[in-house]
């Protein structure tokens, strides 16, 4: 299973979760797999996906929301599992593509290509629900499970690198306005407002 | 209120609460930030200890790096929330790449509340070449920042930061220096 064959197994399940992506890679086969209004793209804040999900899932305990990393990026932000698991939202799973080399910056290897394990360091910081898996099969019989047990979720996909062929919307603030306007939290003013009488 | 912020409560020997944590808890309240994302240091653990007792429709959550905060404070306003971050001022320094990449370029407004190192009355040489770039780091992100100077002014200078930070989606800073914050704020 390559990246962008992992990433359409995912969207192909997507019905209303909004979904926080890492930048680069995850975000172009994200938005290459299905664009919505629900994806938010980062273009920035490496390391944080899993965070900004944690912020939204405990704003939103209505929805499941889900976070796509990659382990580069995770790897930068390991604490952030032990917040997860402390906070444990069950509305929320984290998907992490993990094809062992920082793929966006020329394939040098991650640690996750030598000997660390993420699903084993999630567990350890306190995510039971945490899984790997390495085929299309896999992926979707265990996103199949996290939507009938109650998370936090940490789904590792071992994936190999594969070359994107699109990148999503650069305009940030276009990004976030249609994300918040698709979960119904429009931001004040956008549209214009009429003046008092 | 959450078990890690309960946690952060002293067991015992509890000082007095400075009137400042007061004016900046009521501030914040009446701003409409229910969700405050922090690490903790000394003079935060007297609004903590307010928030917990006083505010029962107030959360905090505690974050294990400051940068980690940011991202958590970002999704908490995507989804509705109106964010307070509170960290030390070595821990601005964590934030940087997120500060700029998330919630200036995508113009996520959040609440920052920072304790203090490195100005006067600092004794800790390690804290002051960190507490010396505050100032001038927030003003090269563009970031604007009042300090509270005085108990007196805690309250009004939290509720002005957070229109500007909310009204106008950007993060504000107000500042705790160590001249209010060692003092008890008693002017």
């Amino acid at each position: 299973m390559n990246r962008i064959e992992a990433i359409r197994c995912i969207s192909n399940t997507l019905t209303d979760e909004p979904v926080i992506v890492s930048l680069g890679h995850p975000a172009y086969d994200l938005f290459a797999a299905g664009d919505r209004p629900l994806n938010f793209y980062t273009w920035g804040s490496m390391g944080l996906t899993s965070s900004i999900a944690l912020g939204l899932a405990r704003a939103r305990p209505d929805r499941r929301v889900m976070a796509l990393d990659g382990d580069g990026s995770l790897l930068m932000n390991l604490g952030s599992l032990a917040t997860i698991g402390v906070y444990a939202p069950p509305n929320l799973c984290i998907v992490v593509m993990d094809n062992g080399e920082y793929g966006t910056t020329g394939g040098q290897k991650t640690a996750t290509g030598g000997a660390a394990d993420l699903e084993g360091a999630a567990r350890a910081l306190g995510i039971a629900r945490a899984g790997t898996v390495r085929d299309e099969a896999g992926l979707e019989a265990m996103l199949r499970e996290s939507r009938s047990l109650p998370g936090p979720w940490l789904v590792v996909a071992k994936v190999e690198e594969s070359a994107p062929t699109m990148k999503p919307p650069l305009d940030c603030v276009f990004i976030k306005q249609r994300f918040m306007a698709a979960l119904g939290n429009s931001e004040a003013g956008i549209e214009g407002t009429e003046l008092p009488q | 209120m959450s078990a890690a912020a309960k946690n952060n409560q002293p067991a015992t020997g509890i000082s007095p609460v400075p009137p400042w944590a007061h004016g900046i808890c009521a501030g914040l309240h009446a701003s409409g930030c229910r969700e405050v994302i922090y690490v903790p240091d000394n003079p935060l653990s007297h609004i903590l200890r307010v928030l917990a007792r006083d505010y029962p429709d107030m959360r905090a959550t505690l974050a294990t790096r400051e940068e980690e905060a940011l991202g958590i404070a970002a999704g908490l306003y995507l989804g509705g929330a109106r964010p307070a971050l509170m960290m030390q001022s070595s821990g601005l320094g964590n934030t940087l790449n997120a500060l700029g990449s998330l919630l200036v370029a995508y113009q996520i407004p959040a609440l920052f509340i920072i304790s203090m190192r490195g100005d006067p009355g600092e004794w800790n040489w390690a804290q002051v070449p960190m507490g010396r770039a505050v100032v001038p780091v927030l003003n090269a992100f563009g970031i604007q920042h009042a300090a509270i100077e005085r108990s007196e002014t805690a309250e009004e200078t939290i509720r002005t930061a957070a229109a500007l930070a909310f009204g106008t989606r950007q993060p504000v800073a107000c500042l705790l220096p160590r001249r209010l914050t060692t003092s008890g704020g008693r002017s």
